[in-house]
């Protein structure tokens, strides 16, 4: 049996990491985006997002994907994912109009496609109100993780299939095409299958809430929360994979989007929804930690202080700064000059008055009162902390995903500082 | 939160209703220090709860004019109080409904927090538990409905320095105190965790304030909270005679307060508050320059 074909509609992340994926399995992809410009990059081979391994898995199945500018390459597809990523307004709520339009050109260029899927992240109540063929009609829950996108994709846990009668069959083109990736397919109405996206990241959302919470008392008791975290990895009922590695509150967007939409939802529907307005303050405490910190540490005393900040993205192995606490913190920092490095991110992303790009994380350390690690980059682990203070003028270094050694910072003269302990204070200081 | 100017004005001319109080007084010197053309207001210029004192108020003031207001009978302990107090008010929105102004700045307190609700921001839940809290947060509200210029509501936390004339529990009852060679008397052991705020450093939030024209809610605390035993224990310290500090049977239980100050520091980035320790000092200081004897 030939494998189905498999389109997707929408080649921002979602859509161009799952193309990678479905093309993995052997299927032949045809991707489609309205915005030529990027289907061109595409095609051309400049990805429009940061991702390990989505290049290596483009290029190992690159002859089976196909790129295009017209919809109606779309219809020889037997599966369309529309598979855009939404776009978010600051206070996390989606802008649907551009997933109704690309639904609208998809329907009209391959109207007769075996499985209709909407794989973007739409709210309870979207898919049933798509004007589509109720059985050829599909909302399937997406997991993406920046940064682990492509794991996820090519290896996912489990498949939610939001459909109009859960007990019926899937198509074949479309149950042949997800059966290929050999894990279980949850069948479940569409709201359900809907909810359950925005259900799975008000759980991560708990957690890291928990954590933060947590890790600011450890700060403030004594405790170190890097001591406690193997304990509770070890207990099966939080797990080994439970987010418990403390942070700078919610960052990304996709989980606040779900967040905004269990607060609309729960207040159209009269339901209580305290517990996330609770995450949602915690989140916006938290994410202010190293302006906290800077101001009591160097700024309150130092109205000439030179602040480093190494890393802008908003976590490791991604080019997104959607609420990046690095360009949060720098919206603070305007009367103060900095330095900005990121392996990935253009300075000119930030908006800062006396910002000078460095071209190295050390560079970027030189001549500073303070150093804020405000992305957990691989290549920030490589520092070495006698460099840091050899370059710096100051001694305060913020760490708050503890990329750094604890120990060696002190030892090397740093006050250094980390989400779930006390400040260290250095070692030795320098004359 | 405060929106507002990122590059501070100067401000045409304040007025400060309330001049002649602790407050007012902190805010005057601000001003004068900052050359800022101001016109004071105090109960003998103009007395709030006379017959007419809206308009007599219009009459002071120029649309270009920045009013800061500070005068209450505070604090409200009584309905007859807060009865008083927002009469205040509905003579202040009678004056500017006659004469509209530039700015408004509303020197409100942390009472219209709710009591023992973890950390407290501007976005904390407003439920005053006490007649002095549901009195700002009346005054409050009664601005916010009757202004169309910019109001920005200050929220101070307990405040201390040279010159107040209020004897409540805290830092300048303990002074008095222990001038006058009497025991610092804790409720239980002092164990109370609260945020006590130089009185300078409000003048120097409302100069701020004015400066950037600032709209929107911002508490006044330094995000740094201390038991009432620290507290007494650093006025002994600076006291000119041996102090004896006593702790007594608890009565009731321990509730603390505690601030976060982010959005003051985002706010104003560049002001940095008194600490307890060093306010305490200079309260000494002034006072001892003065030859006004802690009372």
């Amino acid at each position: 049996m030939r494998p189905p074909a498999v389109g997707f509609a929408g080649l921002t992340h979602l859509g161009l990491v799952s193309a990678a994926a479905a093309a993995s399995t052997g299927a032949p992809v045809v991707g489609w985006d309205p915005d030529a410009g990027r289907v061109d990059a595409i095609a051309g081979g400049r990805l429009p997002v940061a991702e390990p391994g989505l290049e290596a898995l483009l290029d190992a199945h690159g002859a089976r994907l196909a790129w295009s500018r017209d919809a109606a390459a779309l219809a020889r597809c037997d599966i369309i994912y529309i598979a855009a990523d939404v776009p978010t307004d600051g206070t996390g709520a989606s802008d649907l109009r551009e997933i109704a339009g690309l639904i609208a050109a998809v329907i009209a260029a391959a109207p007769a496609v075996r499985a209709l899927v909407v794989l973007s992240q739409v709210p309870p109540g979207f898919t049933r109100a798509v004007p589509f063929a109720s059985d050829r009609l599909f909302c399937q829950v997406e997991t993406l993780v920046f940064g682990r996108a492509v794991e996820r994709a090519t290896r996912p846990e489990r498949f939610i299939v939001g459909m109009a009668e859960p007990r019926s069959a899937l198509p074949e083109p479309y149950a042949l095409f997800l059966r290929e990736f050999g894990c279980p397919i949850v069948q479940v109405r569409y709201e359900s299958a809907e909810l359950a996206k925005i259900a799975i990241n008000c759980y991560l959302a708990a957690s890291v809430t928990v954590t933060n919470m947590l890790a600011e008392l450890s700060e403030r008791i004594g405790a170190d929360w890097q001591e406690i975290v193997p304990a509770l990895r070890l207990d099966r009922r939080i797990g080994p994979d439970a987010y418990v590695v403390p942070g700078l509150g919610l960052s990304g967007g996709n989980i606040e989007r779900d967040l905004a939409t269990v607060l609309g939802l729960a207040g159209a529907a009269g339901a209580e929804a305290a517990p996330i307005r609770a995450m949602l303050r915690s989140s916006e405490r938290r994410s202010d930690w190293a302006l906290r910190m800077l101001h009591a540490g160097v700024l309150a005393a130092r109205p000439d202080a030179v602040i480093g900040i190494l890393g802008l993205a908003y976590k490791q192995n991604t080019r997104s700064t959607k609420n990046s606490p690095a360009l949060a913190l720098l919206r603070h920092l305007t009367p103060w000059r900095v330095r900005v490095y990121d392996p990935v991110v253009p300075a000119a992303e930030v908006e800062h008055p006396r910002a000078v790009a460095a071209p190295s994380a050390l560079a970027a350390a030189a001549g500073a009162d303070a150093v804020a690690i405000m992305t957990p980059w691989p290549e920030f682990r490589d520092l070495s902390a006698p460099a840091l203070a050899a370059v710096m003028a100051g001694r305060t270094v913020l760490d708050p995903y503890g990329v750094l050694d604890p120990g060696a910072a002190a030892a090397a003269g740093l006050e250094y500082s980390t989400l779930g302990a006390p400040p260290a204070p250095a070692a030795e200081r320098r004359p | 939160m405060l929106e507002h100017l990122r590059t501070p004005v100067s401000p045409e001319r304040v007025v400060v209703v309330g001049a002649g109080g602790f407050v007012g007084g902190s805010i005057m010197r601000r001003l004068a220090a900052d050359g800022v053309p101001s016109l004071a207001v105090t109960r003998r210029e103009l007395d709030l709860l006379d017959a007419g004192a809206g308009r007599s108020l219009a009459a002071l003031l120029r649309p270009s004019d920045s009013v800061v207001l500070v005068s209450a009978v505070a604090p409200a302990r009584t309905a007859a109080h807060v009865t008083q107090n927002l009469r205040m008010a509905e003579a202040w929105a009678d004056a500017f409904a006659a004469a509209p102004v530039a700015h408004v700045v509303y020197i409100s307190s942390d009472a219209v927090y709710a009591d023992g609700d973890g950390l407290v921001s501007e976005t904390s839940c407003a439920q005053p538990s006490s007649l002095h809290g549901v009195m700002h947060l009346a005054r409050e509200v009664m601005l916010s409905a009757a202004l169309k210029a910019p109001l920005a509501v200050l929220r101070p936390s307990l405040l201390y320095g040279p010159g107040d004339p209020h004897n409540s529990y805290g830092p300048n009852r303990f002074r008095r105190l222990a001038a006058g060679g009497e025991p610092i008397v804790l409720f239980g052991e002092g164990e109370e965790q609260r945020d006590h705020v130089w009185i300078e450093d409000v003048g120097s939030i409302v100069g701020l304030t004015l400066a950037h024209r600032s709209r929107g809610v911002l508490n006044v605390a330094t995000g740094s909270s201390v038991s009432f035993r620290r507290a007494a224990e650093l006025v002994a310290r600076l006291a000119s005679r041996p102090a004896v500090i006593r702790g007594t049977p608890r009565q009731s239980p321990i509730v603390h307060r505690h601030f976060d100050v982010t959005a003051c520091v985002k706010a104003f980035p560049a002001f940095h508050y008194v600490p307890l320790e060093e306010g305490l000092r200079r309260t000494v200081r002034a006072e001892t320059a003065d030859g006004a004897p802690a009372r």
